[in-house]
């Protein structure tokens, strides 16, 4: 299935103050996917994801909306286009209407109520409550909320879950996949690189601002890509799948222990540790 | 009119420094050597003001009392700007809100016919509303700066839904000038009950009756309220014009 490009990076460096973040990486990333950046911290990753809404700007190369070049995008348009929801949720007002309201405050209550239903809000329970006395992954699904109200082509996440125990990170994994399942294009960032490969259709690692490895998540040993990169300059790119052959099948052996192991978690964890 | 005290008069009064400075050494407060030096200075620098000021009255006119006053905004804006350090152009900010605070309202006061152009007014009164605009200027640089490192999230999360710049940093700005605004309301509200302000002070220590004095201050705390607001308002907006470039990016600010 080919679907249609979404954003390229060609040859894309970002240095600060002489430090090298990203080093010529060349990406295409696809329409009605989500595609997970990982890797560890340091590895550029947010900094890539700022790249694509122009909240960085490449110190040489390229970065592509659809073919076209952001920086003659206009950029408030190119940003509501191109939501970035940023690592740390951080509530903007004191009531979760005007959350959603936030940059679209045209919505009746029909479509906040809508939005808040599409993250697994109940209306009935959220309407007219503080986001201070939101638990951390109900925070975390108002942003998400407050940035599909935007009607974005795709959705831009640092990180939505590195804050979260692992059930309210599941219940946001769930939305976003919902979303992406939706028609939603969504690019996320993380360092848990075998959450991310759950919820993502396409995989990235990044290893000191290059990009060391690329395929569908399926294919690739996630984990092995994390703690051992290819040597310097190599890419393992399994984005056909067909030159790989049957060496997927452990790994999809692999993804359901580990899918099990995080049913493990989930049961052990206690509810009233969720962050507020 | 009551007398004006000799110099003599003065040599007595810096009997009251020797008090001081008795307290410090007696409580070995390590300051002995600071008190002296600080009262000659002061000795020095009102010497000093005092000359010139005499000079200015006597030469200066109007276009002389204005530079005049322009001189006191540079040096306050210098001063200004160390309270917005790390911020974007932070001089230029404080310089061109405590100037337009000066002009308008020494404008609005000269053209009303409420105070008179002679450098003996024109001076005081410019100095007045120059150190007012220069503290509205401090405390509004000084919040802006703080909200652009500590907010910094929450404003680029507002950025990120395609906010433009002075959207999603409308909070810190009202907060900015908001802050700056609070201690000239403070003063003006208690202003006579817990102290009496400096030009009615004068005013009656020089004999003049206090139902005329107080009018007098009554302008100048009108005065300071508009040269505040204005100054806060106008530096809050050039400082947000340099933190934010052309793609709607908050810029680095050092911490």
């Amino acid at each position: 299935m080919h679907r249609p490009e979404l954003f390229t990076l060609d040859d894309v460096s970002l240095e600060i103050d002489g430090r090298r973040i990203l080093d010529g990486v060349d990406e295409h990333l696809h329409d009605g996917v989500a595609t997970a950046i990982a890797g560890p911290s340091g590895s550029g990753k947010s900094t890539l994801l700022r790249l694509l809404n122009r909240l960085a700007e490449p110190t040489s190369g390229r970065v592509l909306f659809r073919g076209t070049e952001v920086r003659d995008l206009d950029v408030l348009e190119l940003r509501r286009r191109a939501v970035l929801v940023p690592q740390r949720a951080t509530a903007l007002t004191d009531d979760v209407a005007a959350e959603v309201r936030v940059a679209a405050p045209d919505l009746t209550d029909a479509q906040v109520r809508a939005l808040l239903e599409r993250v697994a809000l109940d209306p009935g329970d959220f309407l007219g409550r503080v986001p201070s006395s939101l638990s951390g992954g109900e925070l975390q699904r108002l942003c998400l909320a407050r940035a599909l109200a935007v009607g974005p082509e795709v959705l831009l996440l640092d990180e939505p879950t590195s804050a979260l125990d692992p059930r309210s990170a599941d219940a946001v994994d769930a939305v976003i996949r919902a979303l992406v399942d939706s028609g939603l294009a969504v690019v996320l960032v993380s360092h848990d690189v075998l959450r991310a490969g759950r919820v993502a259709d396409d995989v990235r690692v990044l290893h000191g601002g290059r990009v060391t490895a690329r395929g569908p998540a399926v294919h690739l040993d996630l984990e092995h890509e994390l703690m051992s990169p290819p040597a310097d300059g190599h890419v393992h790119d399994v984005t056909d799948p067909r030159s790989h052959g049957a060496a997927h099948l452990p790994h999809e052996h692999e993804r359901e222990d580990e899918d099990e192991h995080a049913h493990t978690t989930r049961t052990d964890a206690d509810p009233t540790t969720e962050q507020p | 009119m009551t007398t004006i005290p000799s110099w003599a008069a003065v040599a007595v009064s810096g009997l009251l420094v020797l008090v001081a400075v008795g307290i410090a050494s007696w409580q070995r407060l390590g300051i002995s050597r600071e008190i002296v030096v600080a009262a000659l200075r002061a000795l020095v620098q009102l010497v000093a003001v005092g000359a010139v000021l005499a000079w200015l009255f006597a030469h200066a006119g109007v276009a002389g009392a204005l530079a005049w006053v322009l001189a006191m905004t540079v040096v306050a804006a210098n001063e200004s700007r160390r309270r917005g350090q790390g911020l974007p152009r932070a001089y230029a900010a404080a310089l061109v809100g405590i100037l337009v605070a000066t002009a308008s309202t020494l404008g609005v006061l000269v053209l009303g016919g409420v105070i008179s152009t002679e450098p003996q007014v024109l001076i005081p009164i410019g100095g007045m509303v120059v150190s007012g605009s220069m503290q509205a200027a401090s405390l509004t640089l000084s919040s802006l700066h703080r909200s652009a490192v500590e907010n910094r999230p929450s404003v680029e999360a507002a950025l990120s839904l395609g906010l433009p710049a002075h959207q999603a940093f409308a909070r810190e700005m009202r907060t900015a000038v908001r802050t700056a605004l609070i201690p000239t309301v403070d003063s003006t509200r208690v202003v006579g009950l817990i102290s009496l302000p400096g030009t009615m002070t004068g005013l009656i220590i020089a004999g003049v009756d206090p139902l005329q004095a107080i009018r007098y201050q009554i302008i100048v705390m009108y005065m300071l309220l508009a040269a505040w607001a204005v100054s806060a308002l106008v530096t809050a907006r050039m400082a947000q014009g340099a933190l934010f470039d052309d793609a709607q990016r908050l810029v680095p600010v050092a911490a």
